[in-house]
């Protein structure tokens, strides 16, 4: 008996639509591409398709995905940038299910991450029963992807060592894998791409040499645009995580979220939402992804030990701990923030002493 | 007789290459251009070689030149380069608006219709899902038809436009003008005539009502002096709104887009200056960067639907491709390239501007003339005269017309104000540069000063920037750039710069200034300021060598005689628990702890036996002495006077420096004396009489009795501490 699998690839989980998609695209297609430039658009930014609704994949700004896709159809490599939290892995994700319907040939970047991961390996079995030979050979994604012309992704590029990224510049420039072992190379089929997430604000990151760089279109993935925007963001990834973990407080006021927003969306800034005052920002990212665990825990503080409605109390100590990440600097930053907007807020005293009370 | 109706987008290149492929087919006998028919006499000083647009034609009242209006043109407008066809042609040209001795005249500004509907091409261009009317026009005009034609389909678009939409008294009476002087101009026999308009007044002019009604739209109106000039513009002011309608976005690229002889080069040849402008910043740019972004830009623009790429899919590109993603270097191109740094220049013959004449005007008033001797000027401010040529003065400096230069004024008072004075002659030049900010002094400088606060990037600068603007009496700039000064306070993490932004701030609101600035502006400000100070304080006094402790030392003392100056009780409380923290903490400079120590005790917030305890833990065996040397170097600096009247202060100073070997003592003598050596000689006379007799004498301290005053001779003060305090008895 199998099990259903817990998360199921974007190709399988979405297949009517890319199918759907498909049977009306009508537009040019690039050589080896499954949908044209204008249904992979559609795809990621929904809309409709022979009359069937297709869902938004990515909400945000149309013209980052279309340059996106204009990247992978001029044949250039693709560099999704930005904060964690953004959306990269999922983008590319979808990217490489609408374009190869397959969106499994990826290398996870660590700092382990060897070259073979990238070129290919050895079944040393096969290598010391036969010699060197191709059935010896254990392709990488990328090098499978080269064969059979689709796109392969590479996730946190930069936490790859410098010497194994530079592997990427022939693949990416030669459209070719040399196999000096069989004198032999791999070329790449028309179709071929590489799509590779990376994030500007980790520290300790390899950072790309200028080489490498120049073979990629960087795409900078923004944090959401505006507050109603990022609101509707975490309030239904927090009620669809609230069910998979069985909090059992009553639903979250809507205005408890907006306020936490608006706090996240301030500090990130670096400015107040009425564009008024500056602020200094935290040295961490407070990104969308951590709006929604401080809502789950302050739900699960309501739930558990308070009267089970979110208050202020309760998301107080989860905000200053997503807030400071450096003891020292964060810490100032919070003090300021918290002094002379919070406390002026109409409307937040109480979000203000619950703060007040905590740090 | 025929009348050719060219309809234009203002400043859209084009336009004008329609319209001059329009008036070579049409050869017209007269050209007639939308704008102000007062500055006809100065048409003719377009032609001159040293006229090189951007220029601007300005008409303003003389009597009120702050009532002016500019008609800014570049070398892309399609009227700049229909005059320049007719003045190179022998063809005569004319300004056909209404003229504005009539718009001037009135009251209130009248509301411009092209402000009030927006430019109708982006309206259209919007509506077909183009980034702007420039590219919309690209693909539907430029693209299809090269000739005169053009204008009958912008003409009938329109016609369509306006129907429905009710033309206002204002618009009524311009068109109604514009239709008088073609009709003259008909009189006048001329067979061919070339009209260039806005495409929105196109319609109005296609169609002609009675000359009767015409003339009655127009009757009585009022009617003023104006007087007329060509100024030096810049790209830079294109951007903004003036004269014909809103101001463009882009003016760099229409100007490439006109200087472009072959069309199929836009992009590469876009691209190409990109790259050599982030190359000449010394940012990598690659030739194969330029042909990978010229390919994205294309690429983009295909899956838009777009035939070229415009300058959305170019900055897309460019920031994929040569920036890496990083939207930082996009500003640059924005600025150098996409706006562009271009100045214009007007020849010699043109007029005066309005600022030069307002200065001559001021100085006039102010009995001040200009003059290329040396002088000195004594200014009394309590003299509204002398108050305000300091003004003057001082709102000059902020122009960056360096006339006066401010000395150090002789004797005490804040009313005194010494300034040496020498007229240059390039000084004119800056006056005249500064001319687009305004057409008065005050005006000129609040914008200009605007400008370079919002352009300050750090606190120092902006306080500098603040200090003269207090001084020149510009509430408005005052407002905008206090405001920046709170953002940037916000920003910076230096806690020094705060400190420095503080005292004179602090002094404002404190005594006011002999100017009335407002003063609940500058507590907000200083009451966010003191809640950073206060709250970076105590990570910014950590780890500091002895250099940066007596910065520190210093900037401590501004910004506590500051608050003290201020009677805020929740500042100084918050400041005092500051001090406080810092006092408790060992681990920082002594000298800081020791400053910190000795101000609280001065405010009494610890009392001589916390204090006493204080300095003998400081003093205790376990510390370094340079340590504790520099702990009573803060403690004591100023003045010693607390030694004398607190014995066990003395007593334990005392003990500790018998207690030093003699080692010890070479070491932190020069720091003591050092310490010693701020003493006023009367204080350093009793210690030394303190310390022959050995032990702390018992204090005595003088407390005031009431039986003690006597009352008459008392009274007798009061007139004279009156007269000093300035009340009137």
């Amino acid at each position: 008996m199998t099990t259903p699998v817990l998360r199921s690839h974007a190709e399988n989980q979405f297949a009517d639509e890319l199918a759907v998609l498909a049977r009306h695209d009508d537009k040019p297609k690039p050589p080896n591409w499954k949908l044209s430039p204008w249904a992979v658009a559609t795809y990621l930014l929904g809309g409709t398709a022979g009359g069937m609704p297709i869902t938004p994949k990515y909400i945000g700004l149309r013209r980052i995905i279309e340059i996106a896709i204009a990247t992978l159809a001029t044949d250039r490599a693709l560099l999704l940038l930005g904060v964690p939290g953004t959306a990269k892995s999922w983008v590319a994700e979808h990217l490489a299910a609408a374009i190869s319907g397959d969106s499994t040939l990826l290398v996870q970047g660590t700092a382990g991450t060897a070259e073979e991961a990238v070129r290919y390996g050895w079944n040393y079995a096969q290598l010391l029963a036969k010699g060197p030979s191709l059935d010896a050979l254990v392709p990488s994604p990328i090098m499978r992807g080269m064969r059979e012309g689709r796109i392969a992704r590479v996730e946190e590029l930069t936490r790859i060592p410098a010497d194994v990224q530079d592997a990427l510049i022939t693949i990416l420039s030669e459209k070719s894998l040399p196999i000096p072992e069989l004198g032999d190379e791999v070329q790449a089929r028309k179709g071929f791409n590489v799509i590779a997430t990376a994030n500007d604000r980790d520290k300790g990151v390899n950072d790309l040499s200028s080489a490498l760089k120049r073979r990629f279109n960087t795409v900078v993935l923004p944090l959401p645009d505006s507050v109603d925007e990022e609101v509707e963001i975490v309030r239904t990834r927090v009620a669809s995580l609230g069910r998979a973990l069985e909090i059992p407080a009553e639903p979250p006021a809507l205005e408890a979220i907006r306020r936490l927003v608006i706090i996240f969306r301030e500090l990130r800034a670096g400015a107040t939402a009425d564009g008024k005052t500056k602020l200094k920002s935290p040295s961490g990212t407070l990104s969308t992804a951590e709006a929604i665990s401080v809502v789950n825990q302050g739900l699960s503080l309501a739930a558990h030990f308070g009267d089970g409605s979110l208050r202020a109390s309760d998301i107080a100590s989860s905000v200053i701990g997503a807030v400071i990440k450096d003891p020292v600097q964060d810490k100032v930053v919070w003090q300021e923030y918290l002094e002379t907007v919070i406390k002026e807020r109409d409307g937040w005293k109480d979000l203000y002493r619950a703060c007040r009370d905590v740090s | 007789m025929s009348v050719h109706i060219l309809g234009i987008r203002h400043h859209g290149p084009g336009s004008a290459r329609s319209v001059v492929t329009a008036l070579e087919a049409i050869r017209p006998q007269v050209v007639l251009v939308e704008g102000p028919p007062d500055a006809d006499d100065l048409l003719a000083l377009a032609a001159q070689m040293e006229m090189r647009p951007p220029v601007a034609l300005l008409v303003y009242r003389p009597d009120e030149p702050k009532r002016a209006v500019f008609y800014p043109f570049a070398a892309f407008s399609p009227e700049w380069q229909a005059i320049r066809w007719a003045l190179k042609n022998a063809v005569p040209v004319r300004f056909m608006d209404l003229p504005q001795r009539h718009r001037l005249a009135e009251e209130c500004e009248e509301e411009d219709t092209e402000r009030l509907h927006g430019d109708p091409f982006a309206m259209i261009a919007e509506a077909a899902g183009y980034s702007d009317g420039e590219r919309w026009w690209e693909d539907q005009f430029e693209k299809r038809h090269a000739g005169p034609e053009v204008f009958e389909a912008v003409l009938e678009l329109m016609t369509a436009l306006r129907e429905g939409t009710p033309t206002n008294a204002a618009e009524g009476r311009r068109e109604a003008w514009m239709r008088q002087t073609l009709r003259e101009a008909q009189k006048q026999g001329h067979e061919r005539i070339a009209v260039v308009c806005g495409a929105w007044h196109a319609p109005a002019l296609a169609t002609m009502p009675t000359a009767k009604a015409d003339a009655e739209t127009l009757r009585g109106l009022p009617k003023c002096a104006v007087a007329a000039t060509w100024l030096p513009w810049t790209h830079r002011r294109l951007t903004y709104v003036s004269g014909y309608g809103a101001g463009i976005q882009s003016p760099g690229y229409y100007e490439h887009l006109w200087a472009l002889v072959q069309p199929v080069e836009l992009a590469t040849r876009w691209m190409t200056r990109v790259a050599h402008l982030l190359r000449a910043e010394d940012l990598e740019s690659s030739t194969a960067s330029i042909i990978e972004a010229t390919r994205l830009a294309e690429t983009a623009a295909v899956l838009r639907g777009f035939t070229v790429p415009g300058l959305a899919e170019f900055n897309e590109a460019a920031q994929a491709v040569f920036c890496f993603g990083d939207s930082a270097p996009m500003q640059l191109i924005a600025e150098r390239l996409i706006v562009g740094d271009v100045l214009g220049a007007v020849p010699e013959e043109a007029p005066q501007v309005p600022l030069q004449r307002d200065f001559q005007k001021e100085t006039k008033r102010l009995r001040l003339p200009p003059e290329a001797l040396d002088r000195t000027l004594e200014l009394d401010l309590r003299k509204p005269n002398d108050l305000d040529r300091s003004q003057l003065l001082h709102r000059l400096r902020l122009l960056k017309v360096e006339w006066g230069k401010p000395m150090s004024a002789r004797g005490k008072g804040t009313f005194r104000e010494t300034w040496h004075l020498c007229w240059e002659p390039e000084l004119e030049v800056a006056l005249i540069e500064t001319a687009p900010w305004g057409n008065t002094i005050a005006e000129a400088a609040t914008r200009f000063t605007i400008e370079r606060g919002s352009h300050c990037s750090a606190l120092p600068e902006l306080t500098a920037l603040v200090e003269v603007l207090l001084l020149a009496e510009l509430p408005e700039a005052v407002d905008r750039v206090m405001h920046q000064l709170e953002n940037q306070a916000a920003l910076t993490s230096d806690i020094g710069h705060l400190m420095d932004a503080l005292p004179p701030l602090a002094a404002v609101l404190r005594y006011g200034n002999v100017r009335q600035t407002d003063a609940s502006m500058v507590g907000h400000i200083v009451n966010g300021l003191v809640a950073r100070i206060c709250a970076g304080l105590p990570p910014a006094c950590t780890a500091l060598n002895d250099d940066a402790a007596s910065e520190m030392f210093m900037r401590l003392n501004a910004t506590h005689s500051a608050l003290a100056n201020l009677a805020d009780e929740t500042l100084r409380a918050g400041w005092n628990s500051t001090l406080l923290q810092l006092a408790d903490d060992d681990t920082l400079h002594g000298l800081l702890v020791g400053r910190c120590t000795r101000l609280l005790l001065d405010e009494a917030k610890i009392d001589a036996d916390t204090a006493a305890t204080r300095l003998s833990r400081h003093l205790s065996r376990a510390n370094a002495p340079a340590q504790s040397a520099a702990w009573i170097e803060g403690f004591l600096a100023g003045s010693g006077l607390v030694l004398l009247h607190q014995a066990r202060l003395w007593n334990l100073l005392d003990g500790w420096l018998g207690s030093l070997t003699a080692d010890h003592f070479t070491e932190v003598l020069p720091l003591l004396r050092r310490t010693f050596s701020t003493f006023a000689p009367p204080e350093r006379r009793q210690m030394g009489e303190l310390a022959r007799r050995g032990t702390g004498a018992p204090t005595t301290m003088a407390v005031p009795v009431d039986e003690d005053i006597e009352q008459d001779r008392a009274d007798r003060l009061l007139p004279t501490f009156a007269l000093l305090l300035g009340a009137t008895p």
